[in-house]
């Protein structure tokens, strides 16, 4: 049993830098937890303070129901992956695994128990002797994770572990994550700053800005259902399109285009009649139809896919640049014109960039 | 209970194919120690130029290849490595039969310093530089002991481990 409990956290430095803004979670046992974020958006710093290795300058931290607030890292029963991995570079694998337990002096035949069932989880069996500098960085990484599984703690905290390596060995350590997860049932808290990583592993993502939590929900209500502008820019890749349009009646009117409402849409909008809104579109919520052309400025082949980058109508400002995800392998020129449609919607209040929702 | 023990047998050598074989090194190690306080006070003695001979110059020489061979043994008997163990072996024996060179003539030899005769080695020291030779023979014979003793019993485990994976 692990529950964390984050209440009210805020983190003020000694120069009055106030870091982290009234952070509330409650991670329920084996829940997988990815805070998501911009650098300097105060994750790493939120992690850090329930490791113990930041103090909290306010607010409460519960482990367990435990208040844990002051107490040394030490005595948290937490573990750390780093994203540096900090392994001990002489020492070999087997022994890097088994330090922190050689530490505590536990019997050398629990630890050989625990270090050997550690690397069969994490495939590490026949890497046991060789030294760190003899691996690649994603079994460097795997000897990081076996160092904390060795541990037993009530708390996995992984800080960008998968950040030091290339693309292809981030997407099978991401897995090995996935699995590690469903195996321990253990509970994590997982920092990033790749919303990748965020949308595949997370049981729920707390998305931040400038220290102050923007949402919280599973990868799913995130994608689907961003609470503002910063969490629908923020999560999906390409990024969603943004444009300020007027609601006029059954249709929302932009600089040089228009898009026509939904009944659906029209009620969600009834409050905002003649007035101007912040609309969202995701690249893969455009599809060819007959809604409005756009001129194309650039073309990417992904094999099943095609980003089409371009602008809507003869405009250059950068408020009606356009990105499509459109299905297939499609070969369009620059200054090719194409009729395209959208398929969802999402809005937002423009002054406050909060989504507009039904009975909101 | 019997299954408890033997649980932790294998468990023990198991652990050996991990863990380094540190109680011979650490035995090849202080055979160095001793041996350096062997001749610390072998080079400290200078009475009446008695020292200043060719067997003081070969024993130099000896001293470093020992630090050399002794570093090189400790480090191939962590490693489980069996070929070392005739090596420390032999230089065990050589640190017993060095009692009989240096510190045993230096005992025996007077040396006539101002008109008086001095012993070249006095009793006290003479007896130091013999206790180091001997604990430095034993250190390494005992890490040789040892160290054949696990090379054994770790190459018979892997055999074992070969035939039950066959």
């Amino acid at each position: 049993m692990a529950q964390l409990n984050l209440q009210h956290i805020d983190k003020i430095y000694d120069n009055n830098v106030q870091a982290v803004f009234d952070f509330n979670l409650d991670v329920k046992d084996g829940e997988l937890i990815v805070l998501v974020g911009p650098s300097g958006c105060g994750k790493s710093t939120t992690l850090r303070m329930v490791a113990g290795l930041e103090d909290i300058s306010a607010g409460k931290l519960l482990l367990d129901g435990e208040d844990i607030t002051a107490k040394p890292a030490k005595d948290r029963d937490m573990a750390m992956v780093f994203q540096s991995y900090a392994l001990y570079g002489h020492m070999t694998v087997y022994e890097n695994m088994a330090f922190s337990l050689t530490l505590r002096k536990e019997n050398p035949n629990v630890i050989h128990k625990k270090v050997m069932a550690a690397a069969e989880i994490l495939g590490l069996t026949s890497q046991l002797n060789k030294k760190p500098a003899q691996l690649s960085g994603g079994q460097r990484q795997r000897v990081a994770m076996g160092r904390s599984i060795v541990r037993n703690p009530k708390v996995f905290l992984f800080d960008e572990p998968l950040s030091n390596l290339d693309a292809k060995l981030r997407g099978a350590t991401r897995r090995e994550i996935l699995l590690l997860h469903k195996r321990l049932q253990a509970t994590m808290l997982y920092v990033t700053h790749d919303q990748t990583e965020a949308l595949t592993l997370a049981d729920r993502i707390v998305c931040m800005s400038m220290g102050h939590v923007q949402q919280i929900g599973t990868p799913i209500e995130l994608y689907d259902q961003p609470a503002n502008t910063f969490v629908a820019g923020f999560i999906g890749s390409p990024p969603m399109n943004f444009y300020d349009m007027k609601v006029s009646g059954d249709e929302l009117v932009g600089k040089n285009f228009k898009s026509s409402l939904t009944p659906e849409e029209k009620s969600l909008l009834a409050a905002y009649q003649g007035k101007e809104i912040t609309v969202g579109v995701r690249p893969e919520d455009i599809a060819e139809g007959n809604e409005f052309k756009v001129k194309a400025t650039n073309n990417e082949n992904l094999g099943m896919t095609t980003l089409l980058h371009g602008h809507i109508g003869d405009a250059t400002s950068a408020d009606l640049k356009i990105t499509a995800k459109l299905k297939g392998w499609k070969n369009y020129r620059r200054n090719d014109i194409v009729s395209l449609a959208f398929s969802r919607k999402h809005f937002f209040d423009k002054e406050t960039t909060n989504a507009i929702r039904k009975g909101e | 209970m019997t299954t408890t023990t033997n649980d932790d047998q294998q468990t023990k050598l198991d652990r050996m194919r991990y863990i380094k074989n540190r109680s011979a090194a650490n035995l090849a190690l202080l055979a160095i120690v001793f041996d350096v306080l062997y001749f610390v006070l072998l080079y400290q003695s200078d009475v009446g130029n008695y020292y200043y001979t060719i067997i003081t110059g070969a024993s130099v020489v000896y001293n470093l290849l020992f630090l050399l061979f002794a570093f090189l043994a400790e480090e191939g008997v962590k490693n489980y490595i069996k070929g070392y163990t005739y090596l420390l072996l032999a230089m065990g024996v050589v640190q017993i039969v060095r009692i009989f060179i240096v510190p045993m003539q230096a005992h025996s030899a007077v040396v006539t310093v101002s008109s008086v005769d001095t012993p070249a080695l006095g009793d006290g020291k003479f007896t130091w530089m013999v206790v180091f030779l001997i604990l430095s023979a034993v250190c390494l014979m005992a890490s040789a002991v040892i160290n054949y003793s696990k090379c054994r019993t770790l190459e018979n485990y892997l055999k074992t481990l070969e035939n039950t994976a066959a």
